[in-house]
């Protein structure tokens, strides 16, 4: 695994914000003291329905008020900060971290913390919308899971464990299959969404997107090129193994 | 003839509005038009080249943009605000409204498909719905000047579902990418031809609007004019005639009529200032889409129109009708990791599937009427907000899988004709009222056993393609479940339908209502039926053709 895996304790992610925003983000990291903690999180006390075992925060989210960005907004500049972030450091910094888990440094390629992917999905959890909100209980429950099961299994935060600690509880919760164990059935599902989101926004970073391959949004001056030779070769190819090679389509008289 | 100001006043900017603004100041004919929207710029306010990155949440859609931050529509979507509509218990439909100049043209599809004499005689044929009150023949030439007015790319087929177009009107269409072509040869192999897509989209230039450059969603509008919108064509050059006045901000609430019953003007509130003007014109074109001339005409009572105006058919309102819209996809595992070129095209289906099912339905061998098409989705398109794949794990294997899913997946969009039915229509909600005062639409909606054969028959063609192409599709959902929302494939038409007699439609072939001789619909709610191949194009040909007639009969003096 990577050797830039960050985990000590002094890692603290950066966002990218305005000086405004810092003052406020400050005023609640100083009111962060209600992290929910291990104390919160006996197994008994967290257990859904007799189907699932294990512990679950169920934290009580205050749901978000803001407002959006309306009907009409400006589409050449965009808004940047349509409504305020509501991570807290302490989030940020694990967000963070499970995101260079994810998607860690790759030879050249960025991890996606240096993409500032952390950014995006506080954006996302901190929105007003409909599927902004269906994804933030998920996503807020699962950092908080992940903190309560480092520190029942290894008695820390999770940002504080050391890299293999991390990827034994990851190794628990980041495979969703039949197979998966019922304690971890429900943190794997919402770990699911907060991959999801991760991958989403890193590909659409300008490093992202080149990885994933997008070439497309640049002006051509003269006819659409059409497929390179390459891919159509790589078509044949399929057209083959499929036995399709005798319908190839050719355009009506 | 020159008394009034304006001899016409046009309701709405977009597809039939604009078109008829055109060809009447064309004519020299004095025209106001009314939008209840606001003004609109595409140069300067389309998004060309922005990425998802750069928008909130990733360009994703919410209930502020339904399509996506960058998608052209202003103060609209499947809600407006202050501008609500409703729906009968157990009925759901959903209404797209734009308040915008050029209106829905500034984010559509441009899929530009000519309907048929097939189309145009359905009821001809198997007893259903109704004929339209012309054929083929009659607006094939105006379909020409319209397809070369708009510009339009494709090809002429010879298929039975896809009428030419006259020599030299069509534009060279984009050439097929790597999805399309698997598809058409897994679709050829089942006896199912495809055929290059007829869009609005210039891939030459035309007048000052510049050809396509093969990049930048058309769903954003076109800052370039190539992906055809009325705000880069139409509404200029009728502005350019000097002939045309436009005044956005303008609700129409009612059309005003004499004691005889003739239309005389109409009223409208000023946005900006909520204020209400009236207007007198010799003639009035409704065009603000169809269920909203169908409210303007129900909110128009009087005593010589107790049931509404032009309604003494009491059709207005009725026979409403969507496309069917159906979706299916899979993941070809032979297209994992393919080679990356820019796959972007035009932004829409190069291919597509026609409908080939004539010959069998003419025999008697399926057990739905009319016909559908299928959209392909496919492509390495920009990334976005959501990442194709069931992803299990991290670190690189999870990054490699995601890019070896990148444009694997392949997903079949159904667009079919339904039938009218009793069932499927509006009125006015006399419990509800909008921030302006007027009554709002009420919808009730309930798809037809016809509908759901046909979805259960695309269903299992879709899967049928998709498996030999080598995915493993699994069971196919209930096409009553599958089925997507009346008003959802934003394809409503019918409200004012024409037809033969004023006994059972509201306008005659050219538009002009039965009732009052100077008042016209062009929009589609004229519509007879709904073919399932998009109604802008047809939208546009009516209101040329139709207000080219009206030109002839106000130069005559008739009018």
């Amino acid at each position: 695994m990577s050797d830039n895996q960050p985990n000590s304790k002094a890692y603290h992610y950066l966002p990218t914000m305005s000086r405004r925003d810092s003052l406020k983000w400050l005023s609640v990291l100083a009111a962060s003291a209600v992290l929910p903690g291990v104390v919160a999180c006996t197994p008994n006390s967290t257990s859904i329905t007799s189907s699932v075992v294990g512990h679950w925060p169920d934290l009580k989210l205050t749901p978000i008020s803001s407002v959006g960005y309306g009907k009409d907004p400006n589409l050449i500049i965009p808004p940047r900060s349509a409504w305020p972030r509501t991570l807290n450091a302490e989030q940020l910094t694990l967000v963070a971290m499970l995101s260079d888990i994810l998607v860690p440094r790759d030879g050249d390629i960025p991890s996606a913390s240096e993409v500032n992917v952390p950014d995006v999905i506080d954006e996302w959890v901190s929105a007003p919308y409909e599927r902004q909100q269906n994804d933030r209980p998920n996503i807020l429950n699962t950092l908080a899971w992940i903190d309560d099961e480092a520190a029942l299994r290894f008695g820390q935060k999770f940002v504080a464990l050391k890299t293999e600690q991390q990827f034994a509880i990851m190794d628990d919760i980041a495979y969703q299959t039949e197979q998966t164990p019922s304690e971890f059935s429900r943190i794997a599902g919402a770990f699911s969404v907060f991959r999801q989101l991760v991958l989403a926004a890193f590909f659409c970073s300008p490093q992202g997107t080149k990885e994933i391959g997008y070439l497309g949004n640049v002006p051509i001056a003269g006819d659409y090129p059409g497929p390179s030779d390459e891919a159509l070769a790589h078509l044949d190819e399929i057209l083959n193994k499929l036995g399709l090679s005798d319908y190839v389509y050719t355009e009506q008289s | 003839m020159a008394l009034l100001k304006h001899d016409v006043i046009i309701v709405g900017s977009g597809a039939g509005g604009a078109m008829a603004a055109y060809e009447l100041t064309k004519a020299g004919i004095q025209v106001l038009l009314l939008e209840a929207g606001r003004d609109y710029d595409p140069l300067t306010e389309t998004p060309m080249f922005h990425r998802n990155a750069d928008a909130p949440l990733l360009g994703s859609g919410n209930v502020d943009k339904d399509f996506g931050f960058y998608d052209a529509t202003v103060d609209g979507g499947w809600t407006v605000p202050d501008e609500p509509y409703t729906s009968a218990e157990g009925s759901d439909f959903m209404w797209w409204r734009s308040r915008m100049l050029g209106g829905r043209t500034n984010h559509w599809g441009r899929y530009s498909l000519r309907f048929s004499e097939h189309d145009f005689k359905g009821k001809s044929r198997d007893g259903l719905g109704a004929d339209w009150p012309f054929e083929y023949k009659d607006i094939a030439p105006w379909y020409d000047k319209t397809e070369a007015l708009v510009g339009v790319c494709g090809t002429n087929t010879g298929l039975d579902d896809m009428p030419d177009s006259a020599p030299g009107v069509l534009q060279p269409p984009p050439k097929p990418r790597i999805p399309e072509l698997l598809v058409a040869a897994a679709a050829k192999k089942l006896g199912i031809p495809l055929a290059p897509m007829h869009r609005a989209v210039l891939t030459q230039p035309l007048d000052n609007r510049a050809k396509c450059f093969y990049a930048s969603p058309c769903g954003r509008g076109c800052s370039i004019g190539a992906a055809f919108q009325t705000t880069t064509s139409l509404l200029p050059m009728a502005k350019a005639t000097g002939k045309l006045e436009v005044i956005t901000n303008a609700m129409v609430r009612a059309i005003d009529t004499n004691a005889e019953g003739k239309v005389t003007g109409l009223s409208y509130i000023d946005k900006t200032t909520a204020t209400e003007h009236k207007l007198s014109a010799r003639v009035v074109i409704l065009a603000a889409s169809a269920c909203e001339s169908a409210r303007l005409l129900l909110n128009s009572k009087s005593p010589k129109h107790p049931q509404g105006l032009a309604n003494s058919s009491k059709q207005v309102g009725r026979n409403l009708m969507d496309s069917t819209g159906a979706g299916i996809g899979a993941q070809i595992p032979l297209l994992r990791n393919r080679p990356r070129y820019n796959e972007d095209g035009h932004t829409a289906n190069h291919l597509f599937v026609p409908w080939w099912g004539h010959e069998a339905q003419a025999r008697g061998e399926l057990n739905f009427p009319r016909g559908y098409h299928f959209e392909i989705g496919s492509g390495f398109s920009a990334p976005g907000s959501w990442v194709s794949g069931n992803f299990q794990g991290y670190g690189k294997a999870l990054k490699d899988e995601a890019k070896a899913n990148y444009g694997a997946s392949v997903s079949f969009a159904l667009r079919g004709e339904m039938l009218p039915n009793d069932d499927c229509y509006m009125e006015i909600d006399d419990q509800v009222s909008d921030k302006w005062g007027i009554p709002v639409a009420k919808f009730h909606w309930r798809w037809s056993q016809h509908e759901i054969n046909q979805v259960a028959h695309g269903l299992q063609t879709a899967k049928d393609i998709l498996t030999t192409m080598g995915a493993e599709v699994g069971e196919l959902p209930e096409p009553e479940k599958a089925i997507l929302k009346g008003g959802q494939i934003i394809h409503e038409v019918g409200t004012t339908r024409m037809g033969e007699s004023p006994q059972d439609s509201v306008t005659n072939q050219w538009g002009q209502t039965w009732d009052c001789a100077n008042l016209f619909v062009m929009d589609a709610g004229v519509f007879a039926s709904n073919p399932h191949k998009n109604c802008t194009l047809t939208i546009m040909t009516l209101a040329m053709r139709n207000a080219n007639w009206l030109a002839g009969q106000i130069q005559q003096g008739v009018l």
